[in-house]
């Protein structure tokens, strides 16, 4: 029950997370002083009209032309596969584990338990060759901190767009080492009973950070080229 | 605050104190409750001394007069006046073992009493209990009487063989007033004596001594005299039998004097906790053909521990059963610590540590490296209880259903029913439980999709000769027997089976490597392990023919002729010479033209050669011999149809194997599926294994694996019936498992292993650079590495 309250918490607050940056950066009041009644007001008002401008506009064809437009076709044969081994298990491991998790008391059982093992494996593999050969790419480049009260400042922090998103993808490559290990270590002769059970709650707790963190870097990632495709 | 408010709130506060001390008190008083409910007034309360009682007590009869041995024809001694005074004797008679037919609440299944009649092919499972798939003895016509006869042998007493006087009065083809009922048995659980006797119990209730099966099995008095032979008349009041003191001879008991003192009191060498002996003579359960030696103990009962340490009780003698849900059914929490999960682990039903584990010792288990889904899927006696599965599964036999542990010159003990174990199958907490199978066999009317057994007797009636195939030829060896040499034997050689009369009246079939399937039937004499025919084949015109053998045929026609039933004059035809027996002498002649073709011993009906037995009867003895079936399909057509002609709107069938068998609109036999031709089961929960025995202890192969036992076994419909239509059903039918799902997830354990490496790999892999990311990124936040 836990799991589903911070499950649902966890993802409402990431896409509003979302969708308010989204909704804030390109607003001209950005820069002006509002109290922040009325920010919160115009965001629900601009999430509304989002939702349903975007629902009049949703159809199989439009999310196959959207699909077809992403960047991923156009890359080269093998980091196109490795990005749709990638994507197309972590997409299967969140629906089937948190469709379960959430929805059905028994957990995940069955064929598609079986799946999920499956695509954990391909998941574990396809991360680790993106760790290896992609994270230079997120390697932060931070300044060298200075002892005094301004690193506790958030607006000194430089908490940039481009600076979450490699956070994101640090964050998400973590929980990912997580959901390996808490996936492994019960198959092997090691946890009693108790060892077990914190395995599994673990592994769950692990899936719903890299769940976040996927969402958190995919959006600011799908957002950062809808801005540029106009320009 | 006013005065008023004040005191009102004080006086709230008062009676909340009040509302809550009586609430600990109340839990606290729930926390101590005995096993299974509150002492009553007439028994002995435990002063807390941990020693038993020296029982020296003057017997009392049923008349609650006292006895004394040294008179002439004493009563026997009897539990509800000797035991009664300080233990009340209505309580117990409510407990789990005798209060069956009164018994609010059934509780977890248990082994039904199976009716077994061979001859009808009948496997009824019955109880008194609601438990699914078996039926009310009331409801198949079954008296309180008829049970007892059927099932005393295994009867503690009380129950139905201890009717009230209505209920005794309501049964009118009864005989409790000549054998008396059968009394609560306290000495066939407590009694400490290594004279108990179940045999002895077993054999007074066959002979209807009820009242005195007690006395005897506990060897206080050696009992005589058999009620089963005294005409309904007879009344224990009446004494020995002056009529008769060969035959119907009274019952009598001689109690054994010295075991008495100066006044009439008897030593009972008892126990509190009955010794697991006791418990054993009617809960043995071992595997069929499997040698003493080789039978391992419970692993409680080989540390040390008796069958009442966990199923205890008190007064009431409602044993605690020791399953899961027992507490909450029972409303009993002290049960909750009598489950393995509650001596174990400290859980309850439900996992939760509302119970203190360790209870006698009991180590936790480490249960190391298995997933959490088996222990909300399994029971703990899934992987710990009974033999392991293994191709076939094992056939056992228990001391109810096949008559173990009653020893004397006859055999008791039967293979049937064929009881079969471990089948894996939902319990009624839907958690996977090891189970005893076995497929109910029965004739019975069909109404819509009900079905209603009948009596193998109503059967038997209208089968009429049907079901004599054996009796039939067993009735012409054991004639020609007679006049047969010591050394000779006649048998009936058919198929591959030589059929000889045995002492009980029946056949003993044996594969011979002289009979060959496909020949004719031939009786023949055996002598030295040689068969020679009956009638040999010779010339009787001829000058030199051995005067010997017309010697032996007049013995033969003479021992045939004495053959009950017989259909008509027995004769001999050899080639064309008819031999006949009359006037003390053997009577050779032409045989008529209406005899052409006829050769060999057989009856001369209405100027008609009939064969000593009709082929009928050889052919179902010779398609069920060598099998542990009794009945052929041509038995059962005719049998439904014999039943049908009897009652024409009224549909007949039979059950065995799994199937419903009965006849469709041409008068031929269909097999089809039934909900009431499905297997019994019923769980088990012991012997437990040790734990290096356990399933898993060799890793996850030893159930998930492409073709594991334990998933893929196959169970065929078994029956008295001789059949290729029987049922068949996996292994993981029973647990409600598809079949194909777990052969890939079995599959899968294969490249396990492999997989396992390659998710190390990864982890080490990533997790080697998610540490070097860590370590540059608080190097730069240091200062300690440049900005490239």
């Amino acid at each position: 029950m836990l799991f589903t309250i911070l499950t649902v918490l966890g993802l409402a607050a990431t896409f509003l997370g979302l969708a308010f940056h989204r909704f804030w950066t390109t607003r001209p009041e950005a820069r002006t002083t509002l109290i922040y009644a009325d920010v919160v007001r115009m965001f629900f008002a601009w999430l509304a009209l989002r939702t349903v401008q975007m629902a009049r506009r949703a159809s199989p064809r439009a999310w196959w032309a959207y699909i077809k437009g992403l960047p991923l076709w156009r890359e080269p044969v093998l980091e196109k596969w490795l990005f749709i081994c990638f994507y197309g298990s972590f997409l299967y491991l969140a629906a089937s584990g948190f469709f379960f998790g959430i929805f059905i008391p028994r957990g995940l059982f069955g064929y598609p338990l079986v799946a999920h093992v499956m695509a954990g494996g391909l998941f574990a593999v396809c991360l680790t060759i993106v760790v290896l050969f992609k994270g230079r790419d997120f390697i932060a480049v931070p300044k060298p901190a200075s002892l005094s009260l301004s690193i506790l400042d958030p607006r000194k922090m430089g908490i940039t767009r481009a600076r979450v998103k490699l956070w994101a993808f640090w964050l998400f490559a973590a929980a990912g080492v997580l959901l390996i290990l808490s996936a492994l270590l019960p198959m092997l002769p090691l946890l009693r009973t108790p060892g077990q059970r914190f395995m599994l709650e673990f592994h769950r707790y692990s899936a719903l950070v890299s769940l976040v963190a996927a969402t958190v870097f995919a959006a600011l990632a799908l957002f950062e080229s809808a801005v540029k495709q106009p320009g | 605050m006013s005065r008023a408010s004040g005191t009102s709130l004080r006086a709230a506060g008062a009676a909340l104190g009040a509302v809550l001390f009586l609430a600990a008190a109340a839990m606290g008083q729930t926390a101590s409750t005995p096993p299974a409910g509150a002492a009553n007034s007439k028994h002995v309360a435990w002063d807390g001394n941990r020693t038993l009682p020296v029982h020296l007590l003057p017997l009392r009869d049923e008349n609650d007069e006292p006895i004394i041995p040294t008179e002439t024809d004493p009563l026997p001694y009897s539990a509800r006046f000797t035991c009664g005074p300080c233990h009340d004797y209505d309580t117990i008679k409510g407990g789990w073992h005798f209060g069956a037919m009164t018994a609010k609440t059934s509780g977890r299944p248990g082994e039904p009493w199976l009716q077994v009649d061979p001859k009808t092919g009948t496997i009824l499972p019955l109880s008194y209990r609601k438990w699914p798939g078996l039926y009310d003895p009331r409801a198949v016509g079954l008296t309180a009487w008829d049970f007892t006869r059927l099932f005393g042998r295994n009867l503690p007493g009380g129950g139905p063989a201890e009717p009230s006087d209505e209920e005794a009065l309501a049964e009118p083809d009864a005989r409790w007033s000549v054998s008396g009922k059968a009394e609560v048995n306290c000495l066939a659980c407590h009694n400490r004596s290594g004279r108990q006797d179940h045999s002895e119990w077993a054999k007074q209730v066959l002979r209807e001594n009820l009242r005195w099966a007690a006395t005897a099995a506990a060897g206080l008095g050696e009992v005589g005299g058999m009620a089963s032979r005294l005409k309904e008349t007879w009344d224990v009041t009446d004494g020995p039998n002056l009529d008769d003191h060969e035959w119907a001879v009274a019952p009598s008991v001689m109690y054994k004097t010295t075991d008495f003192d100066s006044k009439h009191r008897y030593f009972f060498d008892l126990n509190y906790q009955p010794a697991d002996d006791r418990c054993l003579v009617c809960h043995s359960v071992a595997p069929k053909d499997a040698a003493h030696w080789s039978a391992d103990r419970d692993v409680h009962s080989a540390a040390g521990l008796k069958c009442t340490d966990c199923h205890r009780g008190d007064i009431k003698h409602l044993m605690l059963r020791g399953y899961e849900s027992e507490a909450v059914e029972t409303g009993n929490p002290a049960a909750a610590a009598f489950t393995c999960r509650g001596c174990h682990l400290g859980e309850d039903a439900n996992g939760d540590r509302t119970v203190t584990p360790g209870r006698l010792g009991a180590p936790v288990p480490k249960h190391t490296g298995i997933p959490l889904v088996h222990f909300k899927r399994l029971a703990c006696t899934v992987c710990h209880s009974g033999p392991k599965p293994r191709e076939g599964f094992t056939r056992v036999r228990t001391s109810r259903a096949n008559r173990l542990g009653i020893y004397g010159v006859a055999t008791w003990s039967t293979d049937t029913p064929a009881i079969i174990e471990p089948v894996y199958a939902k319990d009624e907490s839907l958690k996977i439980a090891p189970q005893r199978l076995v497929w109910p066999a029965f004739w019975a009317r069909r109404t819509g999709k009900s079905v209603a057994p009948i009596e193998p007797a109503e059967v038997e009636a209208a089968a009429g000769d049907v079901l004599k195939p054996e009796e039939h030829i067993a009735q012409i060896l054991i004639g020609l027997s007679q006049v047969t040499a010591e050394d000779e034997m006649p048998v009936l050689a058919s198929g591959r089976f030589v059929f000889a009369p045995n002492v009980d009246g029946g056949l003993d079939a044996a594969e011979s490597a002289e009979a060959k399937a496909g020949v004719p039937a031939l009786w023949a004499i055996r002598k030295n392990g040689q068969l020679t025919p009956l009638v040999p084949d010779f010339d009787p015109a001829a000058a030199d023919k051995d005067p010997a053998i017309e010697t032996r045929f007049q013995d033969y026609l003479q021992a045939l002729g004495t053959t009950a039933g017989k259909p008509g004059e027995p004769v001999i035809v050899v080639r064309k010479t008819l031999y006949r027996y009359a006037d003390g002498f053997l009577n050779a002649s032409e045989a008529p033209a209406g005899l052409a073709g006829a050769a060999g011993a057989g009856w001369l009906v209405q100027d008609k050669f009939e064969p000593l037995v009709p082929d009928f009867d050889i052919r179902t003895m010779t398609a069920t011999a060598g099998t542990e079936q009794t009945l052929t399909e041509e038995q059962v057509s005719l049998i439904l149809g014999a039943l049908a002609k009897g009652a024409a709107k009224e549909t007949f069938v039979y059950i065995s194997g799994g199937r419903l068998f009965q006849l469709d609109k041409k008068g031929r036999l269909t097999a089809r599926p039934n909900d009431a031709a499905a297997p019994v089961t019923w769980p088990l929960a012991h012997n437990v294994r040790p734990a290096q025995q356990a399933l898993g202890w060799n890793g996850c192969p030893d159930c998930h694996s492409g073709g594991s036992d334990f998933f893929f076994d196959t169970i065929k419909g078994a029956g008295p019936l001789l059949t290729k239509s029987g049922a068949k059903r996996s292994a993981a039918s029973f647990m409600g498992l598809g079949g194909l799902f777990q052969r890939v997830f079995g599959l899968s354990f294969i490249v396990r292993p492999v997989f396992k490496i390659v998710l190390g790999i990864c982890a080490v892999v990533a997790g080697a650079l998610l540490f070097l990311a860590g370590l540059v990124a608080l190097g730069r936040v240091a200062g300690f590495m440049e900005k490239r």
